[in-house]
C-alpha cells in the first residue's frame, strides 16, 4: 500500500528530527497519537499535533504518560495506527502498558527521544542509557522491537519503517533515538507519496463466528479486527487461548508464550536491519547506534588513516539483537570497541555473543554530551595493539574520565 | 454481578445501541464470565486504565460506544476519571463499588465506607457523583444491585449522552467478606434496605456516611459540549475552511473507522 500523497509533506526540509519525526508519523498513516509533553521529544508531538488535522488524524494530550500509552493501545484495537511520544521519566511510566501491548499483540509505536538519566537526569541533553529497558523493562518474557536513527532523515525514514513493523509482527516497536538526534538540523528530503510504502493492518475478513483473536496465521501473527465490527471480541491482559479467554495451565502459557517471543525471534533474519562497512577483514570494529555511530566515524576515519584495519557495524536495529552476526564477526576480528552513551549496555550484549572469541573494549559515557571521536580513536589503537585476550569486558577511560579520577581536572563553573 | 450484567444488557437494549457497537474496557476487579454471551467486546485492561484505554478506541472510532466498567476507580484510575471528566470524553463509567476488591481479598479501596470495613480503612470514601459532577460530567446516578428498574432505565439513558456519565453500582462482593467486614451476610438487601431514593439530590449531599442512609437516585443530568466537540470547534477557527471535522462514520465489519465521511479511504487504510 502506498502513502496517502494527503499525508506526505513532499520535498526538501531542513528540520530537527523531532519534527522530522512528526512528518514521519503522519506520512506513515498513523491517525491517532496521545502523549504527554516531555523534554526533548516535545517537538515531535508538537509538530504532529500541528499536522495532523491535515490528515484527519488526532493528538491529544493526555493528563500522563501511564493514559497515553493505554489510550494508543485503545486506539490501535479500534483499527487504526497509533503511537506516543516520550522520554525518560515518560518511558519508565509507560512500562507496564508496553508488557500490556506485548501480551495482545498491539500494533503501537513509541519514539522515546532519550534524555540523560538516571531519574530527571539532565532533560535537555542527551543520553542513550534506556536500551536495556527498552528490551526489558515490562515483568514477564515478551519481545519488542527497537530502532535506533541517527539522523533527522532517519527519524523520518525508520518512523515509518516502525510503523510497518509494528503491523507486520503485532508488536509494540520502539524508535529509541536521543536528545543529540531529536534537535540536530539538518535536511531531510521527503520523497512523493508513490514513493513511500505502507503496510496495512493486517485484518480478517471471515465470519464473526469463526475469527480466533489469537489464533496465528501460518506465520506466528494473528489477524486483527477493528473493534465495534460485531466480533464479540475478548481481549485480556491474562495468559489466553486462541479465543482471548484466560488459562492459567502450564501447557497452555507454554504455547502462548513461545509464540509471543518467537514470531519476533524466528522472523530476526528479516527484521534486523544493520549496516556494515569493511567488516570482513577488520582487526577492529567499532559497534554502535544512534549518535554515537556518528561520532565515531571520525574516530573510525583517523584509524583507518594510522593504518589500522577497521570496520564500522552500526546497529540500525537494536532489538532483536543481531546475535548470528556478532558471533560471526568475532571469529575473524581481533576485538570490538562499542562506543555508548551509557556505562555499558549494548557492549554487554556485544560481549555475550563474542564468548571469549575477541575482546571487548566499552567507550562509555555519561551522557549530557557525546563522546570526544578522539576517545574512540584511542580505544580503537589499544583494542588494536592488545594482544592478549581479555576476560569480560574492558571499560575504557575517557580522556575527561582520567583527568577527574586521577588529578588535574577541575570543575568548571 | 449478575444483576449488573443483567441490568447492563437490558439497559442497552432499551437505549437502542447496538450490542457490536459498544467496547467495555474494564480493570482488574470486573472479569465476569458472562460478558462473553453479551454480543459486545470486551477488553480486560491493566489496573486502573479502562477509562483512558476507551478515551483511545472512542477517538480512534467516534462511532463506538464506549462503556469502561470499573471497579478501582478511585484508586490507580481516579486521576483518569477527573480528566475523562473535564474532557466530557463521550463514555459512560460504570464504577461497581463492590466495597471490597473482589478477587484480591477483603482490602478496602477508596471508595469503600469506614462502616464496612473495621481494620483497615480508616478515611472518608469518594462521594463519585460529586466528584465526577464537580469536574465535569453530565450525568451522574448511584443505584443498588436490587434497584433494576431503574439501574436499566440510567444505563439506557446514559447510553444517548453526548459526554461522560458516571453510574455508580452499589453491588455486593461475594459472602465470604461479609464477615470480615462486619455487616448482614446478605449485602445486597442490606444495601437496598439501608438506601433511599432522592432523585435530582445535589450531589454533595450524596456522601456514603457511616450510620446515615445510602443516598441513590439520578443526580444530575445536563448538556457540554464533549472533547471532539470542543476540539472541531478550535481547530475550524484556527484552520479556517480547510478544516474537516473529525467525528463517526458509520461502523461495518471491514470498514469501522475513523474520520469524517469525506475521509475517501474510509479507514480502511487503518
Amino acid at each position: 500500500m502506498k502513502a496517502n500523497p494527503r499525508d506526505v509533506l513532499t520535498g526538501v526540509h531542513y528540520i530537527d528530527g523531532d519534527v522530522a519525526a512528526g512528518y514521519g508519523v503522519l506520512a506513515a498513516g498513523c491517525k491517532f497519537v496521545a502523549g504527554y509533553p516531555i523534554t526533548p521529544s516535545t517537538e515531535a508531538a508538537e509538530t504532529f499535533a500541528r499536522v495532523a488535522p491535515k490528515g484527519n488524524a488526532m493528538f491529544i494530550q493526555m493528563e500522563d504518560e501511564l493514559a497515553s500509552i493505554s489510550a494508543v493501545i485503545g486506539a490501535s484495537f479500534a483499527g487504526v495506527k497509533s503511537m506516543t511520544i516520550t522520554s525518560g521519566p515518560g518511558y519508565t511510566l509507560m512500562m507496564e502498558a508496553i508488557g500490556f501491548g506485548a501480551m495482545l499483540e498491539t500494533p503501537f509505536v513509541l519514539l522515546n527521544i532519550q534524555r540523560g538519566g538516571p531519574s530527571t537526569g539532565v532533560p535537555t541533553k542527551t543520553g542513550q542509557a534506556d536500551m536495556m529497558q527498552s528490551r526489558w523493562g515490562s515483568h514477564g518474557d515478551y519481545e519488542i522491537i527497537a530502532i535506533s536513527p541517527d539522523s533527522p532523515q532517519e527519524l523520518f525514514d525508520y518512523t515509518i519503517k516502525a510503523f510497518n513493523l509494528a503491523e507486520m509482527y503485532r508488536c509494540p516497536v520502539m524508535i529509541m533515538s536521543d536528545e543529540c538526534v531529536g534537535h540536530m538540523t539538518e535536511k531531510v528530503v521527503i520523497p512523493p507519496a508513490e514513493e513511500i510504502e505502507l503496510e496495512p493492518r493486517r485484518l480478517y475478513n471471515g465470519p464473526p463466528g469463526e475469527y480466533l483473536p489469537f489464533k496465528p496465521d501460518g506465520d506466528f501473527i494473528p489477524k486483527m479486527v477493528k473493534a465495534g465490527a460485531g466480533y464479540n471480541l475478548y481481549i485480556s491482559g491474562h495468559v489466553h487461548d486462541e479465543r482471548g479467554y484466560p488459562v492459567t495451565n502450564e501447557e497452555f502459557k507454554s504455547v502462548y508464550l513461545r509464540r509471543l517471543v518467537d514470531k519476533i525471534r524466528r522472523n530476526k533474519d528479516k527484521i534486523i536491519e544493520l549496516k556494515e562497512e569493511n567488516t570482513d577483514d577488520a582487526e577492529v570494529i567499532v559497534v554502535s547506534y544512534g549518535i554515537s555511530s556518528r561520532v565515531a566515524v571520525r574516530g573510525i576515519e583517523k584509524a583507518r588513516e594510522k593504518g589500522i584495519k577497521i570496520g564500522n557495524l552500526r546497529l540500525v536495529t537494536v532489538w532483536p539483537f543481531p546475535d548470528e552476526k556478532i558471533i560471526d564477526l568475532a571469529k575473524t576480528t581481533k576485538a570490538f570497541v562499542v562506543p555508548e552513551i551509557n556505562y555499558g549496555q549494548i557492549a554487554f550484549e556485544v560481549e555475550r555473543c563474542c564468548h571469549g572469541r575477541a575482546n571487548v573494549v566499552l567507550v562509555p559515557h555519561s551522557g549530557a554530551g557525546v563522546h570526544n571521536p578522539d576517545d574512540i580513536y584511542d580505544a580503537i589503537v589499544f583494542a588494536a595493539k592488545e594482544k592478549k585476550k581479555i576476560e569480560g569486558i574492558v571499560e575504557y577511560k575517557t580522556k575527561l574520565e582520567k583527568l577527574v579520577f586521577e588529578g588535574g581536572f577541575k570543575l568548571k563553573e | 454481578m449478575s444483576p449488573i450484567i443483567n441490568a447492563f444488557a437490558q439497559g442497552i437494549k432499551k437505549s437502542g445501541v447496538k450490542p457490536a457497537e459498544v467496547c467495555v474496557p474494564s480493570d482488574i476487579p470486573f472479569e465476569p464470565n458472562v460478558v462473553k454471551q453479551l454480543g459486545v467486546d470486551y477488553f480486560h485492561t491493566i489496573r486502573g486504565r479502562a477509562i483512558v484505554f476507551g478515551t483511545g478506541l472512542k477517538l480512534a472510532n467516534p462511532a463506538l460506544k464506549v462503556v469502561p466498567v470499573v471497579g478501582d476507580l478511585m484508586t490507580l484510575g481516579g486521576n483518569h476519571f477527573v480528566h475523562a471528566s473535564r474532557r466530557n470524553m463521550e463514555l459512560l463509567v460504570i464504577c461497581v463499588n463492590s466495597f471490597i476488591y473482589k478477587k484480591i481479598g477483603g482490602k478496602s479501596v477508596p471508595s469503600t465506607s469506614p462502616v464496612f470495613s473495621l481494620y483497615s480503612t480508616f478515611e472518608e470514601p469518594f462521594n463519585i457523583p460529586h466528584l465526577g459532577n464537580s469536574c465535569g460530567a453530565i450525568y451522574t446516578a448511584r443505584w443498588t444491585a436490587l434497584h433494576t428498574d431503574e439501574l436499566v432505565n440510567s444505563i439506557a439513558e446514559a447510553l444517548n449522552k453526548r459526554g461522560l456519565s458516571v453510574i455508580e453500582i452499589l453491588a455486593p462482593g461475594p459472602d465470604y467478606y461479609t464477615g470480615i467486614n462486619n455487616i448482614d451476610s446478605n449485602l445486597v438487601k442490606f444495601y437496598h434496605k439501608n438506601s433511599e431514593i432522592k432523585n435530582n439530590e445535589d450531589p454533595r449531599n450524596v456522601g456514603i456516611m457511616p450510620d446515615e442512609n445510602i443516598v441513590v437516585g439520578k443526580f444530575t443530568d445536563k448538556e457540554r459540549p464533549t472533547f471532539i466537540d470542543v476540539y472541531n470547534a478550535q481547530l475550524s477557527k484556527v484552520i479556517g475552511d480547510k478544516f474537516t471535522p473529525y467525528g463517526p462514520v458509520p461502523t461495518s465489519r471491514t470498514g469501522a473507522g475513523l474520520g469524517t465521511g469525506k475521509n475517501e479511504s474510509g479507514g480502511k487504510d487503518g
